[in-house]
């Protein structure tokens, strides 16, 4: 069998994209679960007739996965809808392999996107969404999905289940510090609207990567960011060497871990973070989604 | 934070901290040496632009990347031309550290842009960033400015917003900034637009230059611009295997163990290759992992036919 290939274009990737891993999924109410890898995360809802999936995960052999681990949740019922949180492979990547007839909603620019990357197993978007706020009733599920603007990706959209008071961002906040280099990040707003989640009723947080939080914790890690933010501006203006990791490093180590340093993955991934953030000040941001009143350069150029 | 609660008197970009940017002020020494005929090229050690000798007065390429280094730009050419102040000022792309300060260089100038970088600048609303009075959006315009005769040209989305190269063919000299430069450098890629990054950038081996002026350090020649697009070629293949190979991008030491493992003996001599490897392979698995990033990172260029 050779599996979808996404962007790769080596002939070993067929192993890797093949592998199924060991799904862990977790029932948080009636009909709300969330499953993972050990790294990736998403949930899905059983609806009256079907599943409503979110994202696939980011191989043929994960989206398998997951599929079995629905089926096992939620048995006789197929997945009929996916819902991309965003556009990107390692969680929207490979709903050839998931649910290849189900209804596909995304936000608009994540639909453009992925027109534009046409990667193989990210099937397009049958159902496009656009504006802040949908209030959507699916299958007998009621979920509200939300864009406040450029965060992460592109079209990143939350999902709140106000009945679950659970809230669910995919690559935004994590309920620890193991956010890397921050790939495709958008800074200019990113706090303001993740605080923007915080006027909403819910006390889950359900990210996408890794364990689960409450309010709390995701107040945490809008704090943690911000912190960094700031941190990263002191030591650009205060000459730290910006470039290079360790000073990076060990100037945000000594500024934050009397704070922050109890989180885990802190002392291993501050550093990259680091790097990334000091760069949004020394550049100014990238492209339009990082300006005050963000848009999307080439957007309109991009027909669905 | 508004420009004025700062207690700094300086242009503060897009800081939000209070208190004194003791950077934003600091005074650089620039450097400066003749390319070929009427083009010039400075540098503060990191950062390097060109800036043009015209009859009356000198064109200045981008600005560097604080008032201060602005001012020591501004200076630096007024010391090789003390009777032609700078009249334009051409933006490379958008970015502050190249591109920022131009209210701090030569706040009357004309500002030329790509039409990409000017809708980016008038976005960002960065104190000292002056917009652009003339753009174009196009892939290529000829100009001829107080007997100054480039051509620039956007070939596709490389880096940032509306990058464009500075082509002279009367001195077969090209300048294009945070593109290809010696050596392994740019950390993790900021803001590079992979996908199609290498065919677009080889457009400009259609044209007939020798001397190649990057963003940064120094230089370089034709075949060595042409090494260089070869690493970053070679990258994708190295991106995709590390993925195969299990290792996680997150994990730094990890990355900088294969890095040198499975790259070190071909590139391990190249300029902050030490530094930057790792930070280089990250990039390329994310460009596996996530898919190319926004727009600019998926869009086929139009045209990747010979300039």
């Amino acid at each position: 069998m050779t599996e979808n290939r996404g962007l790769f274009t080596l002939p070993g990737a067929q192993a890797y994209l093949a592998a199924e891993p060991e799904m862990t999924t977790e029932q948080l109410s009636d009909r709300l679960f969330t499953v993972s890898d050990g790294q990736v995360r998403t949930i899905f809802m059983a609806g009256d007739t079907g599943v409503i999936a979110f994202d696939t995960f980011g191989t043929p052999g994960k989206a398998r996965a997951y599929g079995k681990a629905i089926a096992i949740a939620v048995p006789d019922k197929p997945i009929t809808t996916i819902i991309y949180s965003h556009d990107h492979l390692d969680h929207a990547g490979f709903a050839a392999d998931l649910a290849p007839n189900a209804e596909i909603i995304a936000d608009e620019l994540c639909a453009k996107v992925i027109k534009l990357r046409g990667a193989e197993g990210q099937l397009q978007p049958s159902r496009v969404l656009t504006g802040e706020r949908n209030e959507l009733t699916i299958d007998g599920v009621d979920l509200v999905l939300l864009n406040p603007g450029p965060t992460h990706g592109s079209g990143n959209m939350a999902a709140y289940f106000a009945e679950e008071k659970t809230l669910f961002s995919s690559d935004t906040i994590l309920a620890n510090a193991k956010y890397g280099f921050m790939p495709d990040y958008h800074f200019c707003n990113f706090i303001r609207f993740m605080r923007g989640f915080l006027e909403l009723d819910w006390d889950r947080f359900v990210p996408g990567r890794y364990e689960l939080t409450d309010r709390d914790g995701f107040e945490r890690g809008c704090d943690f960011i911000e912190a960094v933010m700031t941190t990263c501006q002191e030591a650009f203006v205060g000459f730290v060497p910006i470039w290079a990791y360790e000073p990076m490093k060990g100037y945000c180590m000594g500024q934050l871990s009397e704070r922050f340093g109890d989180m885990e993955g802190f002392e291993n991934h501050i550093g990259q973070m680091a790097i990334r953030i000091v760069h949004h000040y020394l550049m100014g941001g990238w492209g339009l989604e990082d300006t005050p009143e963000p848009s999307v350069l080439l957007a309109d150029q991009v027909a669905l | 934070m508004s420009e004025g609660e700062h207690s700094c008197a300086e242009h503060c970009g897009i800081f939000t901290i209070g208190g004194d940017l003791a950077i934003q002020g600091a005074y650089r020494d620039i450097c400066y040496q003749p390319v070929r005929d009427n083009i010039w090229t400075a540098s503060e050690g990191i950062y390097r632009t060109i800036f043009l000798e015209g009859n009356k007065g000198c064109i200045a390429f981008d600005t560097f990347g604080t008032p201060g280094t602005a001012r020591a730009y501004q200076q630096a050419i007024a010391r090789v031309f003390p009777k032609k102040p700078i009249h334009t000022v051409v933006y490379s792309h958008e970015h502050l550290d190249h591109c920022g300060y131009a209210a701090d260089l030569a706040p009357d100038a004309k500002i030329l842009s790509h039409d990409y970088a000017n809708q980016v600048i008038v976005g960002r609303q960065s104190s000292g960033q002056l917009a652009a009075h003339e753009t174009f959006a196009d892939e290529r315009i000829s100009h001829e400015i107080d007997g100054c005769y480039f051509e620039l040209i956007y070939p596709g989305h490389t880096h940032g917003d509306g990058n464009i190269a500075a082509y002279f063919p009367q001195s077969k000299t090209l300048f294009m900034v945070d593109t290809v430069a010696d050596g392994v450098g740019y950390t993790t890629l900021m803001d590079w637009h992979l996908t199609h990054y290498v065919p677009v950038m080889k457009r400009f081996l259609s044209l007939d230059w020798d001397v190649f002026v990057p963003g940064h350090f120094w230089p370089i020649t034709r075949p060595r611009f042409i090494q260089i697009l070869d690493y970053w070629e070679r990258m994708f293949d190295f991106g995709q295997q590390a993925i195969f190979d299990g290792l996680d991008p997150h994990d730094w030491d990890g990355l900088n163990k294969y890095t040198d493992e499975k790259l070190g003996p071909l590139y391990g001599n190249e300029f902050r290759y030490h530094e930057y490897g790792a930070m280089n392979l990250y990039r390329y698995m994310q460009e596996y992992l996530t898919g190319g990033w926004g727009m600019e990172g998926n869009m086929t260029p139009p045209n990747l036919s010979p300039l």
